[in-house]
């Protein structure tokens, strides 16, 4: 490592499921085998962790796969140049409904809840959304983590597959994930959608019905994506590399199922997601918890820390990136020409990962 | 700096989302006796976005840990509220942080301990910049119609002279006089035309 590249990092990481491959290079001391000497700063917002991330407070962190493009593009504060080496993970959220709303889906329909089809299929809650439209009862409202997120997209596309239109036949707003399950307990919202461990947590609690997998949605798109400027990323070009070695050793590790149970102990603990293990643990091991009265699914791909198919890796494939500013656009949250305008080569670091990856080669020769 | 005078005069609510109770108590009375009406909430209250809509705040002080700072960074994205200038506090000296947050959605920026004389002045620049900083972007968003505008006239002027073998001059003396017979803008006339003529080009 050359002299002048920074080896004291502060990495910002969001208590959630799938920060299971920064937390597990730490405790697994592969960071540390890579001459790295990282702190894990636990935030609570995006737009807090991003502004760190922008001024650099911290080194790199784990972000919503959109955020590196929504930055570039300026949207929701400064433009900054935030760039992705590495995919963290795939797959990993859910949308949960309300005990209430699920009844009130049984009632319409006549199903019993143990023959409702999952996953459930939006256009079962189409009758409901006209039904209350024409007792003049209020919108169905929905809550996601943040505008700029696969949670908002994926929440759209289950909706739009039945011609319901978010925020036109669902009213929809931002919460986050530490509030969902008191949001929904308290009638705030009739349902979310959001990541690891807050479906398993409404649904342990008695408090919702699990109706779909974002695996259901779009299998096997970026969830979480590792962080960094452009310009710390050209002023420590070898710690860069570092941190991809660091993290693609956790991420082969993670994808051994018995490791997984083991990260589920180590995430649930108060440094990190401060959870129980039976909320943490299901999804990591391929299991979707649906209600409390009904088996829970088995998913095996509900969270994934490398891409599908044999030898799956991190690699940011510009594909990514231009699939996401896709659905941004057809949320309408930016024009075809800003998509047009952006090269996603620019933004999703395949060239870097190559690299890395390269010397990782090298060195087993 | 100072606000505009209509705004001096008038009293301002704030709506203080902050755990620490200390320093939400110190806050609001640095500012009794002042033309700043303070309610405060802790954060993580799930109900945040019907206290905005019924408080309907003039500012937002928020502690830059707190969870709900992304539903406040919705309020422009995602809801129909207006945005609001919305001031940090934070614990952290970093200068650079604040010079950044400064310049996006962040009106202004506290850090550590703030004596009570200062809050007042902070709160009156934070307004002040936030003003500026709208109509900054009311500017832009003008000159992006007036641009948008000249274009839909233009599209509207190609296509009389494709389709009906009109002069330039004809074309837009014809829109013009359209315009003033039925006491439409410009704008509307050019749009109608297009949306006319394209439409019965479709059917041909």
């Amino acid at each position: 490592m050359q002299q002048n590249n920074k080896t004291q990092l502060q990495l910002g990481f969001v208590p959630l499921t799938d920060s299971a491959p920064l937390v597990m290079a730490k405790e697994l001391g592969f960071f540390q085998d890579e001459g790295l000497d990282v702190v894990l700063r636990k935030q609570n917002s995006w737009a807090t962790l991003r502004d760190k991330l922008q001024v650099g407070i911290l080194d790199g962190a784990q972000m919503l796969a959109p955020m590196p493009l929504a930055s570039q593009l300026g949207l929701g504060g400064n433009h900054a140049s935030i760039i992705t080496p590495f995919i963290l993970s795939f797959n990993g959220n859910a949308i949960t409904l309300s005990e209430a709303l699920c009844r009130e889906v049984c009632q319409l329909h006549g199903m019993p809840l143990n023959s409702l089809p999952l996953p459930l299929p939006a256009s079962l809650l189409k009758a409901v959304i006209d039904e209350r439209l024409h007792q003049g009862r209020p919108l169905l409202k929905f809550a996601t983590v943040f505008a700029y997120s696969s949670h908002y997209y994926q929440l759209r596309q289950w909706f739009s597959d039945a011609d319901i239109e978010l925020g036109t036949d669902v009213e929809v707003q931002v919460l986050p994930p530490t509030s969902m399950v008191a949001a929904l307990h308290e009638g705030v919202v009739d349902g979310y959608c959001v990541g690891g461990p807050w479906n398993a947590k409404a649904v342990r609690t008695g408090l919702g019905m699990t109706a779909v997998s974002s695996c259901d949605i779009w299998p096997d798109q970026p969830e979480k994506v590792l962080g960094i400027t452009e310009s710390w990323q050209q002023a420590n070009p070898d710690t860069t590399v570092a941190l991809i070695k660091a993290l693609r050793r956790a991420c082969d590790w993670l994808e051994v199922v018995p490791n997984r149970f083991e990260a589920a102990r180590i995430l649930s603990s108060v440094t990190y997601l401060n959870a129980d293990l039976d909320v943490v643990a299901p999804a990591l091991l391929g299991s979707c918890l649906v209600h409390h009265r009904l088996d829970p699914r088995t998913i095996p791909a509900y969270n994934r820390f490398s891409s599908a198919g044999q030898g799956g890796d991190n690699n940011p494939d510009p594909a990514y990136a231009r699939f996401l500013l896709n659905q941004m656009v057809e949320a309408g949250h930016i024009q075809l020409s800003q998509y047009q305008q952006l090269d996603s080569e620019q933004v999703f670091r395949a060239d870097i990962y190559a690299q890395a990856l390269q010397q990782v080669q090298t060195a087993v020769l | 700096m100072s606000g505009a005078p209509t705004v001096a005069d008038k009293a301002l609510e704030i709506l203080l989302i902050d755990d620490d109770l200390d320093r939400a108590a110190a806050f609001s009375s640095a500012l009794d006796s002042s033309r700043y009406h303070v309610s405060h909430l802790v954060s993580s209250r799930t109900s945040l976005l019907k206290e905005v809509d019924q408080l309907k705040p003039d500012i937002i002080v928020i502690d830059i840990e707190s969870p709900d700072r992304d539903i406040l960074e919705s309020l422009s994205t995602l809801s129909s509220f207006n945005p609001k200038p919305v001031v940090m506090f934070c614990e952290q000296d970093d200068s650079q942080l604040i010079n950044q947050s400064v310049q996006s959605g962040v009106s202004a920026y506290v850090v550590g301990d703030v004596p009570g004389g200062r809050v007042r002045s902070i709160l009156d620049a934070a307004v002040a910049r936030f003003q500026q900083y709208q109509t900054l972007k009311q500017e832009l968003n003008e000159t992006k119609n007036k641009l948008e505008s000249r274009r839909v006239i233009e599209k509207a002027k190609a296509l009389l002279m494709n389709k009906k073998n009109m002069s330039e001059a004809k074309a837009f003396n014809t829109m013009r006089k359209m315009a003033m017979d039925s006491g439409q803008k410009m704008e509307q006339v050019a749009a109608n035309i297009l949306s006319i003529l394209t439409t019965l080009d479709a059917q041909d």
